[in-house]
C-alpha cells in the first residue's frame, strides 16, 4: 500500500499533504511520521488534504493527535483542502469549526 | 427484486478495502449517483452524500468488527448481506466474535474546543449519525443492521423515488 502522506520541512514550517485515504490501515504509519514532526517543534504545521479521498474514525484521532500536540508546543497548525466524504465527517463530528475547515 | 450481494471476507482489517470498495459500488447503485469511468477504478469515488453516509457507517462497523469482536486477529469472518433496491440499501453485518458493548459507547462532548478534541470513541457516533437506521444484536453471531434510505423518501414518507 503506498504511503498516503508527504511530508515536508521547511525552516521552522512543516507541511503534510494527505492522499487518498486515511483509515484503520493507513492511519498508524501517519502517527508515527507526526512524532517525529512534532519532536522537530515547528512554528508552523499546514495539512493539505485536497488529495484525500476517504477518512475514518483513526483517520481522524491521527490528524487530531497532530493539532493537540502542535498546539501544546506553541505552534499554529492549518487544515485546509478538506471535502467530499472527509469534509463530511469533520462537520458530523463539529470539528470542522475548530480546525476552521 | 435483484437477489443480495452476499460477500465473506476474513475477520481481519487487511480485507477491509474490498468489503468497502464492494459497498460503494453497492451504494452507487441506490444513489445512482455519477461516476467518471476515466477515474482511477482503484480510488473511492464517494461524494454524493448518500455513498457518504453508507460507506462512512460501514467502514467504521468493519473496523469494529475487526477489533472489538475478533481483536485483530485472524479468528473468524465476517459476513456482509447488502440489500439495494430503489428505496434504501440495507447492509447486514455478521460476526462470531466477541459481543460489544454498545451500551457502553460515551457520547462526543457537546461543546469542541482544540482541548476536547477526542482522539478515540468516534466511529460508533460517526455511524449512527450517518444512517437513519443502525441495529445491533449481540450473538455469537454479533448481528450489525444499517439502513440508509435515499433523501427525498425521508422527506415525503412515499414509497416510490421521485
Amino acid at each position: 500500500m503506498p504511503t498516503p502522506f508527504d511530508i515536508q520541512h521547511n525552516g521552522n514550517a512543516t507541511t503534510i499533504a494527505i492522499r487518498g485515504s486515511l483509515d484503520i490501515n493507513s492511519a498508524p504509519a501517519l502517527a508515527e511520521a507526526i512524532d517525529k514532526v512534532v519532536m522537530r517543534r515547528p512554528e508552523k504545521v499546514g495539512v493539505d488534504l485536497s488529495g484525500l479521498d476517504l477518512i475514518d474514525s483513526s483517520g481522524v484521532a491521527a490528524l487530531v493527535k497532530l493539532y493537540k500536540n502542535v498546539r501544546a508546543n506553541g505552534g499554529s497548525i492549518t487544515i485546509t483542502g478538506a471535502r467530499d466524504q472527509p469534509l463530511a465527517i469533520f462537520k458530523l463530528l463539529r470539528m470542522d469549526k475548530v480546525f476552521n475547515l | 427484486m435483484a437477489p443480495p450481494i452476499r460477500l465473506t471476507v476474513p475477520g481481519t482489517l487487511r480485507y477491509r478495502p474490498i468489503a468497502v470498495r464492494v459497498v460503494s459500488e453497492a451504494a452507487r447503485l441506490v444513489s445512482a449517483s455519477a461516476s467518471n469511468p476515466d477515474d482511477d477504478p482503484q480510488v473511492h469515488d464517494v461524494r454524493d452524500p448518500f455513498d457518504t453516509a453508507v460507506v462512512s457507517a460501514f467502514m467504521e462497523i468493519f473496523n469494529n468488527v475487526a477489533i472489538h469482536a475478533y481483536k485483530r486477529r485472524e479468528v473468524g469472518t465476517i459476513e456482509i448481506v447488502i440489500t439495494p433496491d430503489e428505496r434504501q440499501l440495507v447492509i447486514e453485518i455478521k460476526d462470531q466474535g466477541q459481543p460489544f458493548d454498545i451500551d457502553g459507547v460515551a457520547e462526543l462532548p457537546e461543546e469542541l474546543d482544540e482541548h476536547s478534541l477526542p482522539e478515540g470513541g468516534m466511529g460508533i457516533h460517526i455511524a449512527k449519525t450517518m444512517l437513519d437506521e443502525m441495529t445491533y444484536e449481540p450473538g455469537p453471531p454479533n448481528l450489525w443492521r444499517l439502513c440508509k434510505r435515499l433523501p427525498s423518501l425521508r422527506a415525503s414518507g412515499t414509497t416510490g423515488r421521485s
